[in-house]
């Protein structure tokens, strides 16, 4: 066509015309002043945060219903929010000093009542499944006064923060009235920056500011809207289509265009999600992988970083030969990850019995992880070449967790674990009778139960690293690499900080 | 013609049982729900008490004789995910799938019957060729894929219309034009075809002959005729729709039936995937007994037979 300035003016009329009838449409697509929109996977179930442990639902209940304490993640320092202080009175007694003059939104009044009652439910296996395992070394809460209450521990806890952290304080006489979890989680009370206002399910959820929040309410947020966006692909245009402040979870394949975006960036948080092979040499499982040259010879024969650069653009760090990851206690920078050689690995088949290679199952979930498909194929691909064939078992994510627990996921079986931050509750999954662990072996045993009691963060931080050189050494699982997190966070948002569970607070952040 | 319709209903009862039968043993062929429910490093103790609360620990025979019981009752059970009746959770995000359903009806009725009036009556004219290649590209793509196109052209490039959610009119545009896209494309093809069909039959020969005008030969002449299949069509097909609306709804973050589907299904949340399965079930099957019943209507010779 070409084009005169009568094509060119027709043209234009029509554009206005065009966004004269659909006007509204785009107005009510711009982000308003002063909310801020975040879309996430999916929809909480309930906005209790203690209902389960999946963090987009924590990051949308803890606007509303506070804990004891929280983690800076600009400091990574356990600081103070519903409590004071905290001290241990002995090893296995704490001390908590609650704040004074708070109250909870309808009224009630926050004190050592509601902080006992909330450890009850918390303890109760059967209202708080998800958290067994936080409460397991808690006794029982007692209330000293109405500020002041004192935690019975079964044994010497190290990680006691991060059960302080984990539980959120519910008003008790509201908890009854509601009908306990189901009831509360629908309608949560809290002591939070923010009210729930409206919940439409599956739709989105909307908070205004509590005008009488104790604390500062996040400077420039006085509305919050969450929406769940299940479709990857369309989380990240409305990202780029300007809906939202904040997207979740970002294929690595949209960053760059995000970044290329005006006022949008991607921030790139280093996840706890470890990536292993499991290499099994429990007693149910025999095979050639008992053989500790074989399982050597598996990670010298794999090129990691050829991997994390391909495969993942290079979004991710690789593993230093050992499970936990260099800002943990009990890191160990001596110990180094195999080198990629092929060579080696053939000889180390050759000296165990394999000259000819061998044949193995391999199994693999599709759909779970990021890019898990293609990173198995990659790994079935270098282990070929060096006489390794790998027959590949592709699982459904819900098949593949079955599998997981119920041991099934063996010989070889590809997982990503993301337990809690702290080097018991990784170790813990290596233990020879934990119900997914795919390694037996007693040395390490001993290191693990050695090390979840030992309160001198040195002495455990030594006990960790001994464990870690003979995890090492036996190659009990094929290393692989720490995963990324990536969200589009429009420029406007300042302070986001998630830690690398997917866990994010709004103390602290703010909103041009 | 009562006689008809009661033959019809009863035929349509062995259908739900089968439906009943394997949508309970399908779920329960692979995965398990405590480790969906649970984190993976959950209790021993805590994975016990979720599958007592659930009914879980007992023997596959006995859970499905409660269930079937339960179903006698339109009752579905408690939701795994949610704690509370799975039949709620579907009645709660029925509107939204129904407003997207009866939108993609309406355009594919309003516009895929004129379209294909017009191209049969204008047989072989560019007209003709437009209306064959866009419905034939229409129906080639797949849904996902029209709903991936259509927000980043009108969400993204464009910002006319919001990539996802519901409330709005606006919302409703582009998961109801990409849902649209197959089924409009059917009733046109169908409309056209059948068209092309009845204008050579004697009667509208006769009726030309007779010296009625042109528009009247065609619309009260070959058009009532041609338009029986086409209702059958799109009786059939509001069944279909509810499977597009699964992907569509994902697409588009519709708060709808299809998308608690989906999320059951990953989760192996039993009592939800079950409501969900025989819900839609129970919509192909009246679907189709609604096809069978207006074709009856409209055409007498079906009740001679």
């Amino acid at each position: 066509m070409k084009i005169s300035r009568r094509t060119f003016n027709a043209a234009l009329a029509g554009q206005a015309l065009m966004a004269g009838i659909l006007g509204r449409g785009s107005q009510a697509m711009a982000l308003p002043a002063g909310t801020l929109t975040v879309a996430q996977g999916f929809d909480p179930v309930s906005l209790w945060p203690n209902f389960s442990t999946t963090q987009e639902q924590i990051n949308v209940g803890s606007a509303i219903v506070e804990s004891l304490f929280w983690v800076d993640p600009k400091t990574n320092k356990t600081e103070p929010v519903l409590a004071e202080s905290f001290a241990l009175e002995d090893p296995k007694t704490v001390k908590i000093v609650l704040r004074k003059g708070v109250k909870y939104t309808n009224g009630e009044a926050f004190n050592a009542d509601a902080v006992v009652n909330t450890f009850k439910i918390f303890t109760d296996v059967k209202t708080t499944p998800a958290y067994g395992r936080y409460s397991a070394p808690i006794d029982r809460a007692e209330k000293v006064d109405d500020y002041t209450v004192k935690l019975y521990l079964k044994h010497p806890y190290p990680a006691l923060h991060l059960i302080l952290s984990q539980i959120y304080i519910v008003p008790p006489k509201y908890w009854a009235e509601a009908g306990g979890a189901e009831g509360f989680g629908k309608k949560p009370i809290g002591t939070g920056p923010y009210v729930l206002t409206e919940w439409i399910r599956d739709n989105r959820i909307v908070m205004d500011a509590n005008p009488n929040y104790w604390g500062k309410v996040p400077e420039g947020i006085k509305k919050l809207v969450w929406r769940p966006v299940p479709d990857d692909t369309a989380r990240t245009n409305g990202l780029l289509a300007g809906e939202y402040d904040i997207a979740t979870n970002i294929p690595i394949s949209a960053a760059a265009q995000i970044k290329a975006q005006k006022g949008l960036r991607v921030v790139s948080v280093p996840s706890y999600r470890i990536f292993t092979i499991g290499l099994s040499n429990l007693p149910e499982h025999p095979g050639p992988l008992h053989d500790k040259r074989v399982r050597q010879a598996l990670n010298y024969a794999i090129d990691k970083q050829a991997i994390l650069d391909s495969l993942l653009q290079g979004q991710g760090r690789l593993l230093s030969g050992q499970i936990l990851r260099k800002e943990q206690i009990g890191f160990d920078p001596a110990v180094k990850d195999y080198p990629y050689d092929p060579a080696k690995a053939k000889a180390l088949l050759a000296e165990a019995g394999f000259p000819n290679g061998l044949t193995i199952t391999f199994k693999f979930p599709t759909g779970r992880y990021a890019q898990d498909r293609e990173v198995a194929e990659a790994v079935a691909g270098m282990l070929a070449e060096v006489g390794v064939k790998a027959e590949m078992v592709s699982l459904e994510a819900g098949e593949f967790l079955r599998q997981l627990s119920a041991r099934e996921l063996a010989p070889m079986g590809f997982v990503g674990l993301a337990p809690a931050d702290d080097p018991d509750p990784q170790w813990a999954q290596y233990r020879s009778d934990w119900r997914y662990s795919y390694l037996a072996n007693p040395e390490i045993d001993k290191l693990i139960d050695a090390g979840a009691q030992e309160v001198d963060p040195v002495k455990r931080a030594e006990i960790y690293k001994k464990a870690a050189q003979i995890m090492h050494d036996e190659a009990s699982v094929l290393f692989l690499y720490q995963a990324v997190d990536l969200y589009g966070v429009t420029d406007r948002v300042k302070d986001f900080l998630p830690r690398g569970d997917q866990r994010w607070t709004l103390y602290g952040m703010s909103m041009a | 013609m009562l006689g008809y319709v009661i033959r019809r209903i009863l035929y349509t009862l062995p259908s739900l049982f089968c439906i009943l039968v394997a949508c309970f043993l399908l779920t329960r062929l692979s995965g398990d729900p405590v480790d969906l429910f649970l984190p993976i490093d959950a209790s021993e103790e805590a994975r016990q008490a979720f599958r007592e609360q659930n009914g879980l620990d007992r023997p596959v025979v006995e859970q499905f004789f409660v269930f079937t019981e339960r179903v006698m009752r339109g009752d579905f059970g408690n939701s795994l995910r949610f704690q509370e009746p799975a039949v709620d959770l579907l009645v709660e995000r029925l509107p939204a799938t129904l407003e997207l359903a009866l939108a993609t009806l309406a355009l594919s009725v309003i516009i895929g019957i004129p379209a294909g009036i017009a191209s049969a009556y204008f047989r072989n004219s560019p007209l003709d060729f437009t209306v064959r290649g866009v419905t034939a590209f229409g129906q080639a793509v797949p849904t996902f894929y029209w709903g991936i196109l259509s927000i980043i052209i009108f969400s993204v490039w464009l910002r006319w219309l919001p990539s996802t959610g519901s409330g709005t009119i606006w919302h409703l545009i582009l998961p109801a034009t990409t849902l649209a896209s197959t089924m409009l494309a059917l009733v046109t093809r169908v409309m056209r075809s059948t068209l092309l069909e009845t204008i050579r039959q004697d009667y509208v020969r006769t009726a030309r002959a007779k010296g009625l005008g042109e528009m009247a030969v065609l619309l009260h002449h070959a058009v009532r005729n041609a338009l029986i299949p086409v209702v059958t069509i799109v009786a059939l097909q509001f069944g279909v729709l509810m499977g597009g609306v699964i992907v569509t709804e994902t697409v588009f973050a519709w708060p709808g039936v299809g998308r608690l589907a989906i999320q059951a299904i990953y989760a192996r949340d039993y009592p939800v995937v079950q409501a969900v399965v025989f819900f839609f079930a129970v919509i192909f099957v009246l679907s189709n007994l609604a096809a069978d019943l207006i074709h009856a209507v409209l055409d007498p010779r079906v009740r001679l037979r």
